[in-house]
């Protein structure tokens, strides 16, 4: 595992404060065509993820790891394909848990 | 005080003659012994001996009277009144049943000295081939007593022969008696005519065995026998022994009876032949099994299923329902097979009957809730007839409506009828019982003007009937009156009440009861708040303490009298796959095969021991062991049929066949494999059981399902916010809740524990927080609140009224429930929790908050069961208090 570039836990409120930085984030898909796709965080931010997206066909839901773009937007480098239902809350709690007073656990 | 015992009263009660209705003797109690009845404990009965300083006479104290036994009111050398009773030949014996009588001097010396009394002892000299009638009447007359006060004709006859001699002696000779049976109206003479067979009446110290020959042709002259009700009684021998006189006694001694019968309803002793006329109404309570006929006339109030059951005797059914007459008496009535199926249809709610023929047995209470020591049990010969005109004087139905206030106070299992408001119900869900069946269980809260509200459970076919009604109306917004007969108070959960199978629940009835609640509801109910005598129940079962594998055996779960249901997620890590399944006995017994292990006969049958027969295919069930794991250890489990199937997705018979016939190792493989390593939420059940001398632990898999990740992620999510949310917060609370000791603990419930909190207030800081929310929810209007205060001094663990929404124990609140603290404890501390050795915590915090009593914890406390609280049972209490307490002394 590669310890050294850690991507941070982020929903879309958190993007903001890791612009420039290495993020990853789980997206529900609303739109892909070409280098953009838009996807709706787990917060019900918008998001827009640059870069070309994978050779397979996205899922409902995508974990996209990458680098702060701007306060909504990454570019992606690694896309996961989370499948067609996912507990947003939870992943929402876990983004938020991450970087609040648990943050020290966390890479 | 000079005390006048009614002269000669002893004879005339052992003759049959008098009567509670015109005498009321005063008697002397001699002595007062405890009879030990067979059949059952609880029924205790006293046997008197009493004296009218003449004679004495052997006399059974009604159960009800056994009060003033207990309390002393009746005792050795009481002068008493009776003011109502019966004669009864018992066994041979004369014995007065005593039903009411009034104490009018506790203590006195012994009156007189009293002899037993001989019933017409030389009468039955003169009584071969005569009828004694004659002989004895006419010695009564010879007194020239007749002034038609048996009192006084008494006072002289029988002092002078106390044996009753006199009346032989003077007898034959001067037979003249008919001449003057006017004057002589309600005189003694009829009494004694009424027993012939006088021979019987010496047995008090005759034969013991009871002549079951009753029924011959002479009989019916034996007075004390159908006498319970027996104003009647010389009007019923005298038709029979004399005609002559019958006429001149009946009118002369005109029927008495409260109940208003013509008596020759009731003279129905005659020969068999004779009997046909039915017998007369009496009222239920006045029922008992000494009375060869009766009727009763009421309505049935409650008729229940035909059941099938099955003990060591073999299978049967039984059906049986209450009944309700115009007097207010109660009593159930049960029959079985043959006899349940002939009345079954026959019963219907509500209807009105005759019945007779029956016998009495005593009640069995704990089938039994009604207000009566008996029960009629129906024969094949028993009548019960419809009567096609309803008695409007019978009751509907009989409440005793019971303040929901007042169920607080009664015992658990007692039965009460209530009425209340229902102020909201829960949907219905379904509950395992302990035989494996299922039922189905509905909450909801009762509330009455003594501005209590109970809980009350509806179970079984009450949940979809009336329960689904009443969700109905309470959905729209309604809030129905409930009157509910017959429901079982608890202690489950504070108290609460939960229906039987014989309970009746009214949705809104046209009772004034239930008018005056609803109009109390709509002025001023709806608004008031109530305190709840139940415990609120989450919608989380105890089954969902979630624990670790460690903490199975850290925890010494399964080591209290009931076992322990637990969740654990876990893995599967290994099963043993030779024996999962063993062959089971298919027989049905009642609605459930039998499953019990069956063996091979060799002759290719296979055998039952419990059902003793043998069948052609025997059923294959699992009975899979296996290791589960988690981060904290591993522990064998055990699971049964329906776990086994869901776990391996086939049934045991299939993968039976795919091991062992088809030999399909490579597929029987693949199925264990999708099981093994994979994770599922574990409802385990655990007990500690002895095997040949040596304790084990047994855990067994109730439930098996695979972990839902969201399902569990929320979970986690939720204890990581507990654990947060109390942190911060803790040392305001802590400091504000602490002076008040009494509600300080109530929360976390040790006394303990309490000196060493500063210290261990750092890193159990949640404690502290789940102190000052215990207390709060308290002043929330928990039940807790109102007692909580009173109780803790007294109660050792306190808090007993709080409940856990987290693993459904007591004593704290989800907020410092202990399940989640030990959790936080394993996956924090490792293993620094367990295994303090009793005695070995340091200093001050070895103090058993229990006795307060050094060297020990309170689990261990030799006082302890003495000590905990009403609610709190003690393993329960001692294990989380105990756990949670060695948790604070390791962490500090």
């Amino acid at each position: 595992m590669d310890t050294s570039n850690p991507a941070v836990l982020v929903n879309g409120e958190l993007l903001r404060m890791y612009v420039g930085r290495k993020v990853r984030t789980v997206i529900q898909v609303l739109q892909s065509n070409g280098g953009i796709t838009t996807g709706k965080s787990t917060d019900e931010h918008q998001l827009v993820i640059k870069g070309s997206p994978p050779p397979f066909p996205l899922t409902n839901f995508v974990e996209v790891i990458g680098v702060a773009d701007s306060n909504q937007s990454i570019c992606a480098e690694r896309w996961t394909n989370f499948g067609n239902t996912f507990d947003t809350f939870s992943y929402n709690q876990l983004c938020q848990l991450a970087n609040g007073e648990y943050k020290s656990l966390f890479l | 005080m000079a005390i006048n015992l009614t002269d000669g009263a002893i004879a005339m009660l052992s003759n049959g003659e008098a009567q509670g209705a015109d005498l009321k003797p005063i008697l002397q109690v001699v002595d007062i012994r405890l009879v030990n009845t067979q059949q059952q404990s609880n029924n205790e009965r006293y046997r008197i001996l009493l004296s009218d300083a003449t004679h004495l006479q052997q006399g059974m104290l009604a159960t009800q009277m056994n009060s003033l036994v207990k309390s002393g009111k009746l005792q050795k050398g009481s002068v008493v009144r009776l003011t109502q009773f019966v004669c009864n030949v018992i066994q041979g014996r004369m014995i007065i049943i005593i039903i009411e009588l009034e104490v009018i001097l506790e203590k006195c010396d012994p009156i007189g000295e009293p002899k037993q009394y001989v019933q017409g002892g030389a009468a039955s000299g003169a009584s071969q081939g005569v009828r004694p009638s004659m002989p004895i009447q006419s010695s009564v007359n010879q007194t020239g007593t007749a002034t038609g006060n048996p009192q006084s004709y008494v006072g002289t006859s029988l002092p002078g022969g106390q044996t009753g001699g006199q009346n032989v002696s003077g007898g034959p000779p001067l037979h003249h008696s008919k001449t003057d049976p006017v004057a002589n109206p309600q005189s003694y003479n009829s009494s004694f005519a009424g027993n012939p067979d006088s021979g019987r009446y010496t047995v008090n110290n005759g034969p013991p065995v009871y002549p079951k020959t009753e029924p011959s042709g002479n009989i019916p002259a034996s007075g004390p026998l159908p006498i319970s009700y027996s104003d009647q009684n010389q009007g019923f021998h005298n038709p029979r022994t004399d005609g002559s006189r019958a006429s001149s006694n009946t009118c002369a001694r005109p029927m008495q009876s409260s109940y208003q019968q013509p008596p020759p309803m009731y003279v129905n002793r005659g020969p068999v032949a004779k009997n046909e006329a039915p017998a007369r109404i009496i009222p239920i309570a006045a029922l008992n099994p000494y009375q060869g006929r009766w009727t009763i006339k009421a309505r049935v109030t409650a008729k229940g299923e035909l059941r099938h059951y099955n003990n060591p005797r073999g299978d049967g059914k039984v059906f049986s329902f209450d009944l309700l007459d115009s007097h207010g008496g109660e009593i159930r009535v049960t029959c079985f097979n043959a006899v349940a199926d002939q009345f079954y249809n026959q019963i219907e709610v509500g209807r009105v009957y005759l019945i007779s023929k029956g016998s009495l047995k005593p009640a069995q209470k704990n089938f039994n809730h009604l207000n009566n020591d008996h029960e009629i049990l129906l024969e094949s010969t028993s009548t019960v007839q419809l009567c096609m005109e309803d008695d409007s004087s019978i009751p509907r139905q009989q409440f005793n409506f019971r303040p929901i206030s007042e169920v607080e106070g009664m015992e658990n299992n007692s039965y009460v009828d209530v009425i209340g408001i229902v102020s909201s119900i829960n949907p219905s869900g379904s509950i395992m019982r302990k035989n494996g069946t299922e039922t189905q269980k509905r909450t909801l809260q009762l509330k009455d003007m003594s501005g209590r509200s109970v809980e009350l459970t509806l179970w079984g076919n009450f949940c979809n009937a009336e329960g689904q009604r009443m969700q109905e109306i309470c959905d729209s917004g309604i809030f129905p009156v409930l009157a509910v007969k017959t429901g079982r108070v608890s202690d489950f959960n504070g108290k609460a009440v939960g229906t039987i199978s014989s309970s009746q629940l009214f949705i809104n009835p046209d009772f004034p009861e239930a008018h005056r609640l609803r109009q109390w509801f709509d002025n001023e109910g709806m608004n008031t708040p109530s305190v709840s005598i139940s415990r609120e129940t989450s919608g989380i079962g105890k089954t969902d303490v979630r624990k670790t594998v460690s903490q199975i055996k850290d925890e010494k779960l399964g080591t209290s009298e009931k076992p322990d249901w637990v969740t654990v997620n876990a893995t599967v890590s290994f099963i043993k796959v030779d024996n999962f399944c063993y062959t089971a006995c298919p027989i049905m017994i009642g609605d459930r095969p039998c499953n019990k292990k069956v063996i091979n006969n060799g002759d290719g049958k296979w055998r039952c021991d419990r059902c003793d027969q043998s069948v052609d295919d025997c059923e294959y069930r699992y009975l899979i062991q296996f290791q589960i794991q988690d981060h904290t250890g591993l522990t064998w489990v055990t699971a049964f049929q329906e776990c086994g199937e869901e776990m391996m997705g086939i049934s045991a018979r299939d993968l039976y066949y795919l091991k062992y016939e088809e030999q399909d190792d490579e597929k029987f493989a693949k199925i264990i494999r999708k099981v093994l390593f994979t994770r599922y939420l574990f409802k385990l059940k655990v007990k500690e059981e002895t095997f040949s001398d040596e304790q084990r632990l047994k855990v067994t898999v109730i439930k098996a399902e695979r972990v839902d990740p969201s399902a569990e992620s929320r979970f986690l999510l939720d204890m990581i916010t507990k654990l947060k949310g109390e942190g911060p917060s803790a040392l305001p609370q802590r400091a504000a809740v602490i002076p008040d000791s009494g509600i300080t603990n109530i929360g976390y419930g040790n006394i303990g524990s309490r000196p060493i909190a500063p210290a261990a207030n750092n890193t159990w800081s949640s404690n502290n927080a789940g102190r000052g929310i215990g207390a709060q929810s308290n002043q929330v209007g928990q039940y807790g609140n109102q007692y909580g205060s009173a109780r803790v001094p007294v109660a050792g663990s306190m808090g007993g009224y709080l409940s856990c929404n987290s693993c459904g124990g007591t004593g704290h609140n989800s907020n410092n429930c202990p399940s989640i603290m030990t959790g936080q404890g394993q996956h924090m501390g490792g293993g620094f929790v367990n295994r303090v050795p009793p005695g070995a915590g340091g200093g001050s915090s070895s103090e058993c908050f229990k006795c307060h009593q050094f060297g020990h914890w309170a689990r261990d406390c030799p006082g302890s069961s003495g000590v905990t609280s009403t609610y709190v049972s003690t393993g329960v209490a001692g294990r989380y208090d105990g756990g949670g307490f060695k948790q604070q002394v390791g962490g500090f």
